[in-house]
């Protein structure tokens, strides 16, 4: 049976289920000293003074550093781009002279026991001189507001815009143009393990190893050497078992730079393990844009265009190495979906403010160009009486136009969007809910069914840097595959993992590809020392990518195995096969040489070997996808409204989605349904609230609401498996789709439920506090009942 | 250490002891103390559940309780769910039906799904996720984990 | 988030317990289940000199029935409660509450002395207390003394208790057979506090309602018991119609505040709906 394909379970388990698995938390080192961040109470202030003297009095204190001093150990970080209307900002380990947002670390405390280090934090005596607080995007923009960063002569640290056709002329002449004002809210990933760190120095040989709770480990090598005057080679970073990501844990973050600096300096390990309330406050944090979007059809539903306007509050530092662009520019590049746009304008602001920084977070920037559109296509299916699913059809860039570039140029290479709605539709037994709402409504009960359609580019090669002229390339992978003399297989790869199952679908491939047994195959990955060069897991990457370095590299060593065996065997290689750890003779099945044997001749050297070969058995390849390749779903959400007490509940959700070649179906049901499940938390309870003067108001998770168990309904997937025709083994990224099309579907159905009250929705998260306004205005149209 | 208080405990069938502040959380005291780092801390108030164990065979939070008041108690951790080398149904169940991905909850929910078969043995779906919504989950959307419940619950009976 | 350092005492007895409330002189804090109180000790927004654990004196838990009463020592965990048979056949009302207070490992701790001492205007209990008008024992230097639940809660997570006293019974009335309850819930996720709770009883007779009894949580600083609508069911019986009145002038007599989570006008719109379900509720389980 081939490896590729099959729900194997998965291996990383057994050291998960029995307390087993180890988390930068669980790691401790001789002397190692723990550290608490000192952190500001305002938004934003100028530091006047600092007192530490009383807080390094303090028995079991070691150190209290400030942000000048720290100065001396690490330059700021700066997220570069070339791209035309970006200013870069800076951004201190330790804050330096301001701070710009309620929670920014001001001063660090060493101390032999985390208790210990926040009794002295309470003694260090800071004084501050507060400034206006930049709250929103509208007050950041007015004249004479504050800046959030002085340096940068304005607090719109960027703009962009993507341009098609004449879309103006496209509203002017169309049959309908519908249009609104859309919010999504500010949003947190929240990773049940918090971010954490420990940085050990060896001044022997001038070495710093990081561990930390990242999902990025080449990516904070290449900076922390820049930013710690370290050559690359004298710091290694090693991600281990990491307790979720989600895109949160893939910047460069101010405290991994500060540990590694506070290491150095006090000769000691240091470790750092957020706490809660740090992890809300700092970690960053997502969406938060407000859209102006407007859709132009034709009388008979065809679009003719899209134009929108998208401010983003991205807070108050410009990201490492994402930048300030990462989200917003992301919306506008996704606005137009899958379907046939052909005239677009699509521009973007990204507006400092004091709150924490915007990062990417699963789905990035496609969650809220997917909920404008996919409401747009809705509203505009209602004015002209068409079915939503129709309208759809109409307007689904079909199999025969593919590769289709979008009008912000990215090209989608492939995709299954008309048979991914079809099968939806087909799967939620469509009409079927149709007539059950109708039954529904009769007996005063709102049900509504939402769809939402989607495409995202995933595994995104070097043709498509992250932002223009950034410092790193995200576009290759590479993975060494070894076979070692004992006739196991490693193989080491450039990507961490944090949940993805990697271990599992990783030594799939290889197996496969190799001809090995999967229980030989060790997969590793994570950490730099161990492997390629890399730059870790986001993006929808690693299957991609990594999958590809990965069959390069297996297959090169195959080749190699095959040519040594048919050496020792005497055959033609063209006779071999190799299949479950052996090289056998095609219908000679006793003849043969497992891997094992194969590796031993391998490593023995010349004599053993064919003439002129190299010894060893170990690969390394890189892959490169160059474009990417583009992955697809459609989302059906129904939903139960309950419109006395607001409340949403989801009854079903079906995914239809096409990943192309799957390389494992349970890991990919597994993610599929986990994005499913943050993406109606983002519809329904997931909000960040600031209050006006930038303090916190969901600082902790009685006030930040993850979805539990209780929420969510039971996900039903349906594969669709169209192997890209781009990448290498096929396969389409998988890691960020749930997400993107749940927010829309749920935001959907509810609008769907509530249309006998002659609503639309526009901003998300729907609370039962905004639905509450909402069903309290007075109505539009007439209404058969009231709540 | 003057003000330090002597905890005397059962985990998971041994004897052990150890000196600590008074202020110390019954989490950090196994994670720190006793070297038990397979409980997990995800926020220290109680919400998240990642910290549960059995205290006197009885689900709770070691974040919100202090070491010193575990004295004399009887705990399981997930490092003592395993018997005879052998994986408790649970643990089986939760492989088998992929009820995990960075495992960082896995724990928690563990122990907390242990305690509800315990006193609801044949749980319906519904009866599940009420049960399993007091440990947080950011990665499966706990479809695995209800379908590893219904099964080990299955087995258990 | 680690508490700041304190002293811990562990008394084994009520009269030990009390001499050290004393001798720390109101900064001393109680801890019973601790599942409201750690929280707050590990943000540091609670900063004690002491702490005085409860849990050592056994004499603090039971469940009993006495004079139409059932009583219960403060340190009865929320969970002996739930898998009460002696409360689920007297005190129905409370074990259904009992399942929306947090999550069963939540309970294993939670007491019922502690839910009611933190006067968490959103919690259950102190809406139950209030809905049936039950009392507490609280013991203090200069001995006993009984507290009605109306003479109980002052504002936000505030009793009339001393700091040097200790809540050590809960009593309430047993609920007769042929009445009918309903605990009616609003809360964002499954565990959570309440937004709106309404705790309602009725013993209906015939046509005509012997009594009603309707409290809140969540619609306002303390719960608020729903005198008024409880009249116009008593007056008027439990009618559709007397139902939708009582249901209406339940949200005038709160006076609900607004936080993150709902508005104060949304939590009034809330407080008539649970209160006409509840009822409605009610009315059925009285009806079997
Ligand atoms: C995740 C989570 C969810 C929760 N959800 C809910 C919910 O939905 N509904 C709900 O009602 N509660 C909820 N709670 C709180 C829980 O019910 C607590 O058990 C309760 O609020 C306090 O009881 P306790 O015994 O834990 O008291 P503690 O936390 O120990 O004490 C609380 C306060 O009361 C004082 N106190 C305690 N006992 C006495 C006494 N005998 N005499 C005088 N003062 C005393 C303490 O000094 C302290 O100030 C939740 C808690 C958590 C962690
Ligand atoms: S760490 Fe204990 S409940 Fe979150
Ligand atoms: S498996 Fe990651 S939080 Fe549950």
């Amino acid at each position: 049976m081939p490896l590729i394909g099959a729900p194997v379970r998965r291996v990383e388990d057994a050291r998960f289920l029995t307390g087993q698995g180890r988390y930068v938390a669980d790691l401790t080192l001789p002397r190692m000293l723990h550290v608490a961040f000192l952190r500001s109470p305002h938004a934003h202030a100028g530091i006047v003074s600092i007192d530490a003297h009383p807080a390094r009095e303090l028995p079991g204190v070691l150190a209290c550093i400030t942000g000048d001093e720290i100065a001396t150990q690490a330059r700021p970080m700066r997220a570069e781009s070339r791209m035309a209307g970006y200013h870069p900002t800076e951004c201190p380990p330790l804050a330096r002279g301001k701070v710009r947002f309620a929670g920014e670390a001001v001063a660090a405390v060493l101390a032999e026991s985390r208790y210990t280090a926040e009794d002295a934090l309470e003694l260090v005596d800071v004084r501050y001189a507060t400034l206006p607080v930049v709250g929103t995007p509208e007050a950041a923009m007015a004249g004479g507001a504050a800046l959030v960063h002085e340096a940068a002569g304005s607090n719109v640290l960027l703009t962009r815009a993507f341009v098609q056709g004449d879309v103006d002329g496209a509203m002017r002449d169309a049959a309908l143009v519908v249009g609104d004002r859309f919010r999504f809210h500010r949003h947190a990933g929240v990773t049940i393990e918090n971010r954490a760190c420990l940085a050990d120095w060896n001044p022997g040989v001038g070495e710093l190893t990081l561990w930390s709770s990242t999902q990025v480990p080449g990516l904070l090598r290449e900076g922390l050497a820049a930013l710690l005057d370290l050559p690359v080679h004298r710091l290694r970073v090693v991600a281990p078992d990491v307790g979720g990501g989600f895109g949160v844990k893939s910047a460069l973050y101010p405290e991994e730079v500060a540990v590694c600096a506070l290491a150095r300096l006090t000769g000691r390990p240091v470790q750092w393990v957020a706490d809660r309330r740090e992890d809300l406050l700092t970690s960053t944090q997502a969406w938060d844009e407000t859209i102006d979007a407007e859709l132009a059809v034709n009388a008979d539903g065809t679009i003719r265009g899209l134009r929108a306007r998208v401010v983003a509050d991205v807070g108050a530092y410009s990201i490492h190495p994402w930048t300030a662009a990462i989200e917003v520019v992301q919306v506008i590049s996704f606005l137009p979906g899958p379907y046939r746009v052909e005239h677009y304008r699509g521009e973007a602001w990204g507006v400092a403010t004091n709150k924490a920084p915007m990062g990417p977070y699963r789905g990035v920037g496609r969650p809220v160009s997917t909920f404008v559109t996919e409401a747009l296509v809705d509203r505009a299916a209602r004015r002209l009486g068409m079915d939503p699913v129709a309208l759809r059809l109409r307007n689904l860039i079909r199999p025969d136009e593919l590769p289709y570039r979008s009008p912000s140029g990215v090209v989608w290479d492939s995709g299954s969007f008309v048979e991914s709605l079809e099968r939806a539709r087909d799967a939620a037994g469509y009409e079927h809910v149709r007539a059950e709402q109708e039954r529904a409504r009769r007996a005063g009960r709102y049900v509504g069914v939402g769809v939402a359609c989607y495409v995202e580019l995933t595994g995104v090669g070097s043709a498509i840097p992250a932002s223009p002229g950034a410092a790193i390339s995200t576009g290759t992978e590479g993975a060494t595959v070894r076979v070692d003399p004992g006739g196991t297989v490693t193989a080491s790869f450039g990507l961490a993992c944090h949940g993805q199952g990697h271990e599992t679908t990783l030594a799939q491939v290889v197996a496969e590809e190799l001809g090995a047994r999967l229980e030989d195959v060790r997969v590793v990955s994570g950490d730099t020392a161990a492997g390629p060069v890399g730059t870790g897991t986001y993006a929808s990457r690693s299957a991609v990518i990594g999958g590809g370095a990965a069959i390069l590299a297996a297959r090169a060593l195959r080749e190699k195995a095959l040519a040594i065996a048919a050496h020792l065997l005497e055959v033609s290689a063209d006779d071999l096969t190799l299949g479950d750890g052996r090289a056998t003779v095609r219908g000679t099945p006793h003849r043969g040489l497992t891997l094992r044997e194969i590796a031993g001749a391998a490593y023995a050297g010349a004599k053993r070997l064919p003439k002129g070969m190299e010894p060893g058995l170990e690969a390394t390849r890189f892959y490169d996808p160059y474009f990417g390749t583009a992955s697809n779903a459609t989302h059906i959400a129904v939903v139960e409204v309950d419109p006395e007490t607001c409340a949403v509940i989801v009854r079903r959700f079906v995914v239809v989605e096409d990943c192309g070649r799957i390389i494992n179906p349970l890991i990919v049901e597994g993610q599929a349904i986990g994005g499913v499940a943050q993406g109606v938390g983002a519809a329904l309870l997931e909000e960040v609230v600031y209050a006006d003067d930038g303090q916190l108001l969901t600082g902790s998770l009685m006030d930040y609401l993850v979805p539990t168990a209780a929420e969510l309904p039971a996900v039903e997937v349906v594969h669709l498996e169209h192997p890209s025709p781009t990448t290498l083994g096929g396969f389409k990224g998988v890691g960020e789709g749930g997400t993107i099309g749940a927010p829309a579907a749920v935001a959907n159905a509810i609008a769907d439920a509530l249309q006998p009250f002659g609503m639309e929705l526009s901003e998300l998260p729907a609370t039962p506090d905004r639905l509450f306004r909402l069903l309290s205005r007075p109505r539009t149209t007439s209404s058969p009942e009231t709540p | 250490m003057a003000d330090a208080v002597t905890v005397r405990l059962t985990v998971n069938g041994v004897e052990r002891e150890g000196r600590c502040e008074p202020r110390k959380l019954l989490v950090d005291f196994l994670r720190e103390d006793l070297g038990l780092t397979g409980t997990h801390v995800g926020c220290e108030h109680g919400i998240c559940g990642a910290c549960t164990i059995l205290i006197d065979g009885e689900a709770a939070r070691s974040c919100i309780m202090l070491a010193v008041q575990a004295d004399g108690a009887e705990l399981l951790t997930i490092e003592g769910l395993m018997r005879d080398g052998k994986l408790h149904p649970l643990q089986e169940a939760f492989r088998e039906h992929h009820g995990l991905q960075c495992g960082f909850c896995t724990p928690g929910m563990l122990m907390t799904a242990l305690d509800l078969l315990r006193t609801n043995p044949s749980p319906t779906e519904a009866e599940i996720r009420e049960g399993i919504s007091a440990v947080l989950c950011r990665c499966t959307g706990y479809h695995g984990i209800v379908r590893a419940v219904e099964a080990a619950a299955r087995k258990m009976r | 988030m680690k508490p700041v350092k304190f002293d811990y005492h562990a008394p084994a007895s009520l009269d030990e317990a009390l001499a050290l409330l004393r001798r720390y002189g109101g900064d001393a804090k109680i801890l019973a289940g601790g599942q409201s109180l750690m929280p707050l000790l590990n943000f540091r927004l609670s900063r004690p000199a002491a702490l005085v654990d409860l849990n050592r004196i056994p004499s603090l838990a039971y469940i009993e029935e006495h004079d139409g009463q059932v009583r219960f020592g403060a340190m009865t965990r929320q969970r002996m409660i739930e898998f009460s048979p002696l409360v689920a056949r007297r005190l129905p009302l409370l074990r259904e509450a009992t399942k929306w207070v947090g999550h069963l490992p939540i309970r294993t701790r939670g007491t019922i002395g502690g839910s009611i001492a933190h006067a968490d205007p959103s919690a259950e209990y102190p809406a139950v207390l209030t809905a049936l008008d039950g009392e507490v024992v609280a013991r203090g230097p200069k001995g006993e003394r009984v507290v009605k639940a109306k003479d109980l809660f002052v504002t936000y997570l505030t009793t009339s208790l001393e700091p040097d006293e200790i809540l050590v019974e809960v009593r309430l009335p047993a609920t007769d057979a042929g009445a009918g309850f309903a605990l009616e819930e609003f809360a964002r996720r499954h565990g959570d506090f309440a937004i709106v709770a309404i705790a309602a009883l009725v013993v209906p007779d015939g046509a005509r309602c012997r009594a009603a009894r309707l409290a809140t949580a969540g619609a306002g600083p303390v719960p608020v018991r729903l005198r008024a609508a409880e009249q116009i069911l008593e007056r008027d019986g439990l009618t559709d119609a007397a139902i939708d009145a009582a249901a209406g002038r339940a949200a005038e007599l709160v006076s609900p505040d607004s936080d993150i989570h709902a508005s104060a006008d949304y939590r009034r719109h809330l407080t008539a709906v649970l209160t006409r379900r509840a009822l409605r509720r009610a009315l059925r389980v009285a009806h079997g």
